[in-house]
């Protein structure tokens, strides 16, 4: 297969499937969560759910050591704070804000929005990859995160990288020509899309409902720092 | 030097030296030459190998040599586009550079000739000149049983290009069309349309694909191989290098406006007025290799991107099957229909839904 049937593939029938699998997977996930229901809650609250909520995201969303409490955990291993902070940042930034991904996104949702220009977005993708570099290095040396990594991480970790890589030369005209980095550059998307819902990349969104169930214990028990 | 050489031709229409010496140089230009081909395989004296390493030396030798080129030009599903933009080719020298170099031999569209009289010319041409012609493919063939699309004299495209093909010493396949199938092959492809390439392999093809392809790189081309007899440096599609090398993209006036992240949105907004990159109005530029940017249309005028509308991406394969003209080139090409799209979301809630319904079922036995 020649690289421009490969890229007309992976655009065309294989993203299709992807993302249909993708919406399934992770409707699936949800409910699988959601309707498992809550134990009733009898106690009184000593504190306002609501503002445990409001806190808590805004302890996940800052960068942890402006928590006085939270320094030990990032002393104990800063790279995975700024690293995976940073790789976060990055892929915000190049996902959505980056011109040729909102468009992505603008025919799938029917609209688009701002963009960013490239130098930054580009500047973006770079620390994104490096963090991931540093990421994994973290991950292979660290002396109790390398006996928590099992097989799924790497290739969590693969599956991420790859499409970041290959995006960054394919704006940089690097090594291969652009219809080839393109096309790999969607297989690896599509292999993505399959993969999170199995995976543990599917937290972009069970991130948010575990923020906000501790954020509500927190606040009803009146013990949020 | 022979009488029958190109200069020998072109000294009988009463061109000058000092002329010719200038066309020599236009030549080198127009073919792009930074260095020379194989002289060896060219078949060229071999004293040529010891002129002076200047390109224009060796083309001014090689047009005081060689013989002037035959050209049978054969039109299938096509639209005359092509020969179209060749007429038109820009500089009035390169025109006649082509007239000098080449004896066009064969060409419906500008034979005077017609019917069963214009069949025997070919015919008595291909004999004539076998071997030493350049067979020139406008238009893409239908195939198989949908060959009977495209005939001429009772005979369908496939048997003709197949029975010119296997005397001529090169081909080249002009325009989109013969070089990848073009308009006729765009999906379902009623016909079964081919390109050159698919049905002839056992003969060097230069595809010069566009829509029409830029006349210039259609006349380097056929004055490499009039006067070295051998086709120039081509890419995996069979482009020649100097004209496809680069992408749109790669030469844009409009390049720094995409790197400042400066789009036009609409056709009719501010960005569009101040010329910003059409890449959100769905330009192919990053993705189709071809020289409109650096060469242009019309004497070097302009080309789409400079009169504010995108890049279609016309030089390469299957480009109306590429998605839409004016949407983004990030954006999928297919993607799941409302329907789809929700009966997979409802199978996923239910089935978990179910899964989480039976865990709690479980659970509660437990107790």
């Amino acid at each position: 297969m020649n690289p421009q049937a490969m890229l007309a593939f992976a655009r065309g029938p294989f993203f299709n499937v992807a993302i249909t699998f993708f919406i399934a997977g992770m409707l699936y996930r949800i409910a699988n969560v959601i309707f498992l229901g809550w134990s009733k809650d009898l106690s009184k609250p000593r504190g306002s759910k609501g503002l445990g909520v409001v806190k808590s995201f805004l302890r996940g969303g800052l960068i942890l050591p402006f928590f006085p409490r939270e320094k030990k955990a990032f002393v104990n291993n800063p790279i995975t704070y700024l690293a995976g902070g940073l790789f976060h940042l990055s892929l915000f930034i190049v996902v959505i804000l980056g011109a040729a991904h909102m468009l992505a996104w603008k025919s799938l949702l029917g609209f688009g929005w701002w963009t960013l220009p490239l130098p930054i977005v580009d500047f973006m993708a770079a620390v994104g990859i490096i963090a991931m570099v540093m990421l994994l290095i973290n991950r292979l040396n660290h002396p109790v995160l390398k006996r928590l990594s099992g097989a799924a991480e790497f290739f969590n970790w693969f599956l991420v990288f790859v499409p970041m890589v290959t995006g960054y030369m394919m704006t940089h005209h690097m090594f291969l020509p652009y219809e080839n980095l393109f096309a790999l550059h969607m297989v690896s998307i599509n292999i993505l899309l399959i993969w999170i819902p199995l995976s543990r990349i599917s937290h972009f969104v069970f991130y948010f409902f575990s923020r906000t169930i501790h954020g509500v214990e927190w606040g009803k028990r009146g013990t949020m720092p | 030097m022979t009488d029958d050489s190109i200069y020998g031709h072109m000294k009988d229409e009463g061109v000058s030296r000092r002329d010719f010496l200038k066309m020599c140089g236009l030549a080198v230009g127009a073919m792009g030459m930074t260095s020379m081909p194989p002289l060896e395989a060219s078949g060229l004296p071999a004293t040529l190998n010891h002129v002076e390493k200047k390109s224009i030396d060796h083309v001014a030798k090689a047009m005081e040599t060689q013989p002037r080129l035959p050209v049978i030009w054969l039109e299938f599903q096509d639209c005359t586009g092509c020969s179209e933009a060749l007429t038109r080719a820009n500089a009035p020298t390169l025109g006649s550079l082509v007239l000098d170099t080449l004896t066009i031999e064969h060409h419906e569209a500008l034979s005077a000739a017609a019917g069963f009289q214009i069949e025997e010319a070919k015919q008595q041409a291909m004999e004539k000149y076998a071997g030493q012609y350049v067979l020139v493919v406008e238009g893409s063939i239908p195939t198989g049983e949908h060959a009977a699309y495209c005939a001429i004299g009772g005979r369908t495209a496939e048997v003709i290009l197949k029975e010119a093909a296997e005397k001529a010493a090169a081909i080249i396949a002009i325009g989109n069309c013969s070089s990848f199938g073009g308009l006729p092959k765009a999906s379902p492809n009623p016909t079964t349309a081919a390109s050159v390439t698919d049905l002839i392999t056992d003969k060097p093809v230069v595809n010069i694909p566009g829509c029409p392809p830029i006349p210039e790189a259609f006349v380097a081309v056929i004055t490499h191989f009039a006067l070295f007899g051998v086709l120039p440096e081509l890419d995996k599609l069979n482009r020649p290098m100097a004209f496809y090398g680069k992408t749109v993209h790669d030469r844009c006036l409009r390049r720094p406006f995409y790197e400042a992240g400066k789009f036009a949105l609409t056709f009719d907004d501010e960005g569009a007025r101040e010329g910003w990159c059409l890449y959100k109005l769905g330009c192919k530029g990053p993705t189709t290799y071809n020289a409109c940017a650096s060469i242009r249309w019309d004497s070097g005028l302009s080309f789409p991107v400079q009169s504010n509308h995108p890049c279609l991406g016309c030089s390469e394969p299957d480009f109306w099957d590429g998605g839409g003209f004016y949407q983004g080139q990030s954006a999928p090409l297919q993607k799941p229909s409302m329907t789809t799209a929700g009966v997979a979301g409802a199978a996923g809630l239910a089935i978990g839904a179910g899964m989480a319904a039976t865990a709690k079922a479980k659970k509660e036995n437990k107790k």
